[in-house]
């Protein structure tokens, strides 16, 4: 009897214990991540870890929101310089260059496959790409999109739904939108506001509707002062200075709120604000492409995924797999309706949940139809320092401090001299 | 050398002044609740607009007393950032800070004070630049020497830097000093010299000094930024004032509410002692500025 | 008497110094010198080691025409902070300093408790009162009569709103200071002085002004001190923008370190910042030694 029951009780012990897998594998993951629009997306993201975590019980991904993009790139040089790069990150897709410079970066050759690259929008897929490697797997993707007021258009007498196509329809629509203090002749609202704070990111955008652009990183040039960029940048000086319909300054955070508050009727901003003004705003909204000149045409922008380099292998496949179950297309679809972003993939828009939601809200489209017009973002080393130096040309000219020529061709100097060992190779 | 009682003279010096150019003291009074008004409309505007909804924000007058109330803002700021951590390494980093201080400070102070070799007068000068060179002068080579002793990223990381103070061991030394011979003579004969002498007879007569030295000492590193910025990354090791910094590029303006809420949370525990211990702070400070 | 014993009594009070010191040389004074080494080095995104480079990196700052909108910000910043501050303080001491009743705690936790917030917390503050459509300040503004100000937007204004924080953050703090020098000062020579005819300018100008010496030397080297928290104002509040009219020296040197990622000129930007301050700090204490009047 009493053999009987110590062996029934060793079975059962036996079994409780095989119960429990042994986790001695767990791999843990650092993971860090901007956010660079208004929304609550840090909670989402964290939504999306907890799930991955939750189906790979021997990973785990610890997720460090690490702020704006670039806090969140000023981090990961601090960790690399120490010696201990995050497994996984996301950080603003021009740093491309930097992080090859610092050596951050492992090539993800060895996990892509031609099928799934081939899904991805090839705009998207351009800034992930160097000396014929791929680096970066597009996530939080966006181009700029147009933002408009229908109510404040139905107001001024314009069609609600025929947003301005070209740079000269803009300036008119404009001029009819804007509200001035019929005693101070001050502003109270603004007809068109180009978002300050990527303000670059935009003037690039309008560069390419004038059928130029700044720099190609694969050629190898940066002129910012051909006669189209200065186009390009007088026809914002006369919007903020002569016309006095946009202003002069604003930061990229403030502007969404501004829309979504009434106080600028028209809005050039990223598709990823997006949900958070389709929550926010008490009136009809319209989203467009951005006026074209020459053509339509835009920049992409936002974050890629990087695996961090020197990572031990084991890692670097958890880091993939990761990598793998953010971009699915479900995933992807998912993000894009919970942020505006859009999905980077062309079948995350074949998605039944996706279908159905861009049925009723066609404002999702946008961005992904702009694609077609669409360039890579400008790229090159030191890109911190060169966006600093084209915001400030932009910054002075459009309060007038300096005509748009002698602004940038102060920058087209200054970016010489920076990149000079860079441009002549 | 002077205490530090409050003796306010009975005729104050403008007090004539004032009387012959007309001006009372109802004036001085008025002048007095206008500039009180307006240093603490600021935080006041931040604890009411903490207490709204966010769509009552955007009111054509400014509304100060928030109504309906709503306290979930706080329960929100909670829920998106884990500010119990954030305040608990506050803490723990102050107080190691503060620790140490006392420890570098009072060996330091004793030997400028008590004791006479050569080059005291070089060596205590010193400390007194210390003062003016605050780490934000040397933060970057500060940063790389963290970086090398493999220290960023830690609470250790942010208190090291401030562990030797010219400013505590300028105080204690005056402090120290006035100490009369007579007692070091006595206790020598009774066999306590030295390390034992500090610490048993030199630093209780000193703690006026030092408290007021902690309350400055703990004001100052509750409050620090730029440093913890640049040496600290994951939220586990994040401070109060970190954590404010990363929430606002979370809510990036577009939720006043929230933003005030978590301005508010992070300034009220210090807020708080400080209203309660009002005598005992406002002592503190000034006494910090007597020279003898 | 052994030998002994003597060495140990020669040593003894450079053992006490020896934490102090040693924490003193590793994080204020050899980082002057490691960042004067560092400052002939190239050190950037392009040069991932450093190399030698002479006095590269100081052209090259120079040569940045950012530079010189810097330098000019911080003049303005601290040549507008500081003495704002001190004089309100001044004042402001001056008028506590009466007989006033209890009301006087009152409007000393008024003008003091802004001390025991965070600079950045301070800047949170004014992000919110400065709103340019639905800040506090606007809205009184425009009760006035006075045309909105784009405030942190607006090249001109953006500056002097970050000064305006940093003098309501301070001025309590310098306040007390003085209130401590003034109580400091025994009435029985003002009435001895009135009682020789003296009127109210003289009895400021030979009495009170330079009894306030040494508090007065205190408090600038306080301004001076506090003035690097400006950084953290920048930060929260502007980034340096717009179009760099907030970037202050401060700032620039983190811009160039942490976001440009060049330790180079980091370095060389962090070593005129030092010399800078080592001079401040030698006319402060010659000024010190000469002319305060010291009680007796």
């Amino acid at each position: 009897m009493k053999r009987k029951s110590i062996l029934s009780m060793a079975l059962l012990l036996v079994v409780l214990f095989s119960a429990f897998p042994v986790n001695a594998q767990l791999v843990r993951l650092t993971y860090y991540y901007p956010v660079g629009v208004a929304g609550p997306l840090a909670r989402v993201m964290n939504e999306y870890v907890e799930e991955f975590n939750a189906l790979h019980p021997n990973i785990e991904v610890v997720p460090v929101y690490s702020g704006d993009y670039d806090p969140t790139m000023q981090k990961v040089q601090t960790a690399v310089r120490g010696g201990n790069p995050p497994d996984v990150f996301i950080v603003e897709i021009s740093e491309l260059p930097t992080l090859l410079a610092m050596n951050a970066i492992e090539p993800l050759d060895e996990f892509v496959t031609d099928e799934f690259l081939s899904d991805f929008f090839p705009a998207f897929l351009e800034n992930g790409y160097s000396d014929g490697h791929i680096w970066g797997i597009p996530f939080q993707r966006s181009t700029p999109v147009f933002y408009w007021n229908k109510a404040h258009f139905e107001e001024a007498g314009l069609d609600p739904e025929k947003p301005p196509t070209t740079w000269d329809e803009l300036r008119e629509y404009a001029e009819k939108l804007t509200v001035r203090d019929p005693q101070t002749g001050e502003v109270i609202r603004w007809g068109v506001t180009i978002s300050g704070g990527w303000n670059d990111w935009l003037f690039q955008c309008f560069v390419r509707q004038n059928g130029s652009k700044l720099i190609d990183y694969q050629e190898r040039t940066a002129v910012f002062n051909s006669p189209e960029a200065v186009e390009a940048l007088e026809f914002w000086v006369d919007l903020t200075q002569n016309l006095k319909v946009a202003p002069p300054h604003s930061t990229w955070a403030s502007t969404p709120p501004d829309f979504v508050a009434g106080r600028t009727s028209m809005l050039y901003h990223s598709t990823g604000v997006l949900t958070f003004i389709m929550d926010s705003a008490q009136f009809d909204f319209g989203v467009g492409f951005l006026p074209g000149k020459v053509s339509y045409g835009a920049e992409v922008g936002g974050g890629n995924l990087f695996i961090g380099k020197g990572i031990p292998q084991e890692r670097k496949e958890a880091a993939w797999k990761f990598i793998e179950f953010l971009t699915t297309p479900e995933m992807a679809a998912r993000w894009s309706r919970d942020s505006g972003y859009v999905a980077t993939r062309k079948s995350a828009y074949e998605v039944p949940e996706m279908v159905e939601y861009t049925n009723e809200n066609p404002e999702y489209l946008v961005a992904r139809d702009q694609l077609q017009y669409a360039a890579g973002k400008m790229m090159s080393p030191a890109f911190q320092r060169v966006r600093e130096i084209l915001k400030t040309a932009l910054d002075e000219a459009t309060a007038g401090r300096t005509t748009p020529k002698a602004a940038l061709d102060q920058a087209q100097t200054q970016i010489n001299r920076l990149l000079g060992q860079w441009l002549q190779q | 050398m002077k205490s530090n009682t409050q003796q306010t003279p009975k005729f104050g010096p403008l007090e004539k002044a004032f009387r012959f150019i007309g001006v009372n003291r109802i004036h001085i009074h008025i002048l007095l609740i206008l500039v009180s008004g307006v240093t603490l409309a600021p935080y006041l505007w931040a604890l009411s607009t903490s207490l709204k909804y966010r769509v009552n924000v955007f009111t054509e007058t400014p509304q100060w007393i928030p109504n309906p109330v709503n306290l979930g803002n706080y329960k929100e700021v909670f829920r998106m950032a884990p500010f119990g951590l954030y305040l608990v390494n506050t803490i723990v980093v102050v107080v190691g800070i503060l620790a140490i201080q006392i420890l570098t400070m009072s060996t330091a102070a004793y030997a400028f004070s008590r004791l006479r070799f050569r080059g005291s007068e070089g060596l205590f000068f010193l400390f007194i630049v210390q003062m003016m060179l605050p780490v934000h002068a040397t933060i970057v080579p500060n940063y790389l020497i963290v970086n090398k002793l493999g220290l960023l990223d830690s609470r250790l990381a942010l208190m090291v830097p401030f562990w030797a103070t010219g400013y505590g061991t300028f105080l204690l030394r005056q402090s120290f000093r006035q100490v009369p011979r007579d007692f070091e003579d006595a206790a020598m004969i009774d066999g306590c010299s030295g390390l034992r002498f500090l610490y048993s007879i030199l630093l209780p007569m000193a703690k006026p000094t030092l408290v007021a030295f902690s309350l400055i000492s703990i004001v100052t590193h509750w409050n620090d930024f730029f440093w913890p910025l640049v040496v600290t990354d994951s939220p586990a090791v994040r401070t109060l004032t970190m954590g404010l910094a990363m929430f606002v590029q979370q809510e990036s303006g577009a939720d006043w509410t929230l933003l005030m809420a978590a301005t508010i949370f992070v300034t009220a525990p210090l807020m708080v002692l400080f209203l309660i211990y009002q005598r005992k702070f406002i002592e503190s400070f000034m006494s910090a500025g007597i020279k003898g | 008497m052994s030998s002994s014993r003597l060495n140990l009594t020669k040593t003894r009070p450079y053992l006490y110094l020896v934490p102090s010191l040693a924490l003193l040389s590793v994080f204020t004074y050899f980082p002057i010198l490691y960042s004067t080494y560092l400052s002939f080095f190239r050190q950037n995104v392009f040069t991932l080691e450093p190399v030698f480079d002479w006095f590269a990196n100081y052209a090259a700052v120079f040569e940045e025409p950012v530079f010189k909108i810097v330098v000019r910000n911080t003049v303005v910043y601290a040549l507008g902070t500081i003495p704002i501050t001190m004089f309100l303080a001044l004042l402001m001491a001056i008028l506590l300093n009466e007989q006033l009743g209890w009301i006087r705690d009152i409007y000393r936790v008024a003008c003091f408790y802004p001390t025991m917030i965070p600079m950045a917390a301070a800047g949170m503050l004014a992000v919110w009162l400065f709103n340019p459509g639905i800040g506090l300040i606007n809205h009184y503004l425009k009760m006035f009569g006075v045309p909105t100000i784009e405030w942190l937007y607006d090249m001109k204004w953006a500056l002097p709103a970050i000064m305006l924080t940093a003098i309501w953050k301070n001025f309590g703090y310098f306040m007390l200071i003085y209130l401590a020098g003034l109580q400091n000062i025994p009435g029985e020579l003002y009435e001895s002085a009135s009682i020789e005819g003296c009127g109210f300018w003289s009895r400021l100008r030979y009495i009170t002004l330079p009894l306030l010496g040494p508090t007065t030397v205190f408090v600038v080297i306080q301004g001076i001190i506090t003035s690097f928290q400006v950084f953290d104002l920048v930060y929260v509040m502007t980034q340096g923008g717009p179009a760099d009219r907030t970037n202050v020296f401060v700032y620039y040197i983190y811009q160039n370190a942490f976001r440009f990622w060049d330790f180079g000129q980091a370095s060389a930007l962090t070593v005129m910042f030092v010399i800078v301050l080592l001079i401040l700090v030698f006319i402060l204490t010659r000024f010190m030694e000469r002319r305060v009047h010291y009680e007796v």
